[in-house]
């Protein structure tokens, strides 16, 4: 198992993109992906994309992020990629039907985002937990849910790249 | 921005572990079955307790001979108990703060929470892993309800399983359910009046945050 306790930079710096091309080419980049909840742990048990065992323990006032990297060495490096979340999307019915859900879901201490009419909510669990919490809500009307978006993954990071 | 290596590293500051759940289900007593279980490990360990307006929970475990007193501290949190281990945790972090200053080889800190309802959970700024605790006693139909406590929790404990045939739970089925809403995130269950079950809560703590293997 690696320990690890340091963020030692993100690869949007330059110089850092820079070793991590040149390492990339070797096949030495190792990545972990989190979700934004385990983006806020400092210390977690962790298993690269090339099943390299992690024991990450960072400072109290550390802060993973997208493109957090974990280790840089010659020939090897550990990157952090944010999976995307994936959202139950809600069209509120009126004024009314907006603020019930908007009550509802602050009430129940869901992450959410907005847009327009529409209330984004970031799944943390099973999809149907979500919908069934909100029954009384969709059943009289309040709002509609929408097809789900282009589902998340990994958001794509951007890696100065020379050729 | 120079990079470092960091492959040789020790730990910083102990491993913090929330322990939530429900009044009544069984965090104390939880608590002090995890105590000498750690103890006997090696692990060097500290206890944070969460109560409204008292120390009740604190004194009880200083009492109980188990730990040094001075390496357990109270939080009276003064009002409902999530405020202080989720929206607010100033107090809590402050008390993990000053037990890292105290004991410099300090391993791990429980965290109790104060009794609250299914709602409740833990901020990662505060907790690296937590735990939420229910029992049968309290009704097979819990897992059901979808708290968020039970669904984000790490660790699921249902306690009180002793006492599932005398209170008509159907203690199957109530895993089973807790296992489908959490899906699949672990589960374990205890009696923490005998301390069954809680050797395997200890070494699913050893393994994620104390990285032991």
């Amino acid at each position: 198992m690696l320990r690890l306790t340091d963020i030692v930079g993100n690869a949007s710096d330059p110089d850092i993109a820079d070793r991590l091309h040149h390492i990339e080419h070797d096949g030495g980049v190792e990545r972990v992906r989190l979700s934004r909840n385990d983006l806020a742990r400092r210390r977690q048990r962790l298993v690269t994309d090339r099943g390299t065992e992690l024991a990450l323990m960072l400072d109290r006032g550390a802060q993973l992020e997208n493109g957090s990297v974990l280790l840089l060495e010659p020939g090897r490096a550990v990157l952090v990629m944010l999976d995307e979340p994936q959202w139950l999307v809600l069209r509120a019915a009126h004024a009314a039907g907006a603020l019930e859900i908007g009550y509802f879901a602050g009430n129940m201490h869901w992450k959410v985002r907005f847009e327009a009419d529409c209330l984004w909510i970031a799944l943390e669990g099973p999809r149907e937990g979500y919908l069934k919490r909100m029954t009384h809500l969709l059943a009289r009307g309040d709002a509609t849910v929408l097809d789900a978006p282009a589902q998340g993954g990994t958001r794509y990071l951007a890696v100065p790249h020379a050729h | 921005m120079s990079a470092q290596l960091n492959s040789h590293a020790r730990p910083r500051g102990a491993a913090r572990v929330g322990i939530g759940g429900p009044v009544g289900s069984g965090k104390t007593a939880l608590l002090e079955q995890l105590i000498p279980r750690f103890i006997a490990r090696g692990t060097d360990i500290a206890v944070i307790t969460n109560d409204l307006v008292t120390a009740e929970d604190a004194e009880r475990v200083r009492r109980s001979g188990l730990i040094a007193p001075e390496r357990v501290l109270a939080v009276e949190t003064g009002a409902c108990p999530h405020t202080a281990i989720r929206e607010d945790p100033t107090l809590n972090l402050a008390a993990a703060d000053e037990l890292d200053r105290a004991y410099p080889g300090l391993e791990l800190i429980l965290i109790e929470s104060g009794g609250d309802n299914l709602a409740s959970s833990f901020s990662l700024d505060l907790v690296d892993y937590w735990l939420f605790v229910i029992d049968v006693a309290g009704g097979d139909d819990i897992p059901r309800k979808r708290g968020l406590g039970v669904l984000q929790c790490d660790l699921l404990v249902i306690n009180k399983v002793d006492l599932a045939p005398h209170v008509n739970v159907n203690l199957p089925r109530m895993v089973a359910e807790a296992e489908e809403v959490r899906a699949g995130r672990a589960t374990l269950l205890t009696n923490c009046a005998r301390g069954d079950g809680v050797d395997a809560v200890v070494e699913r703590i050893a393994q994620e945050v104390l990285f032991d293997r």
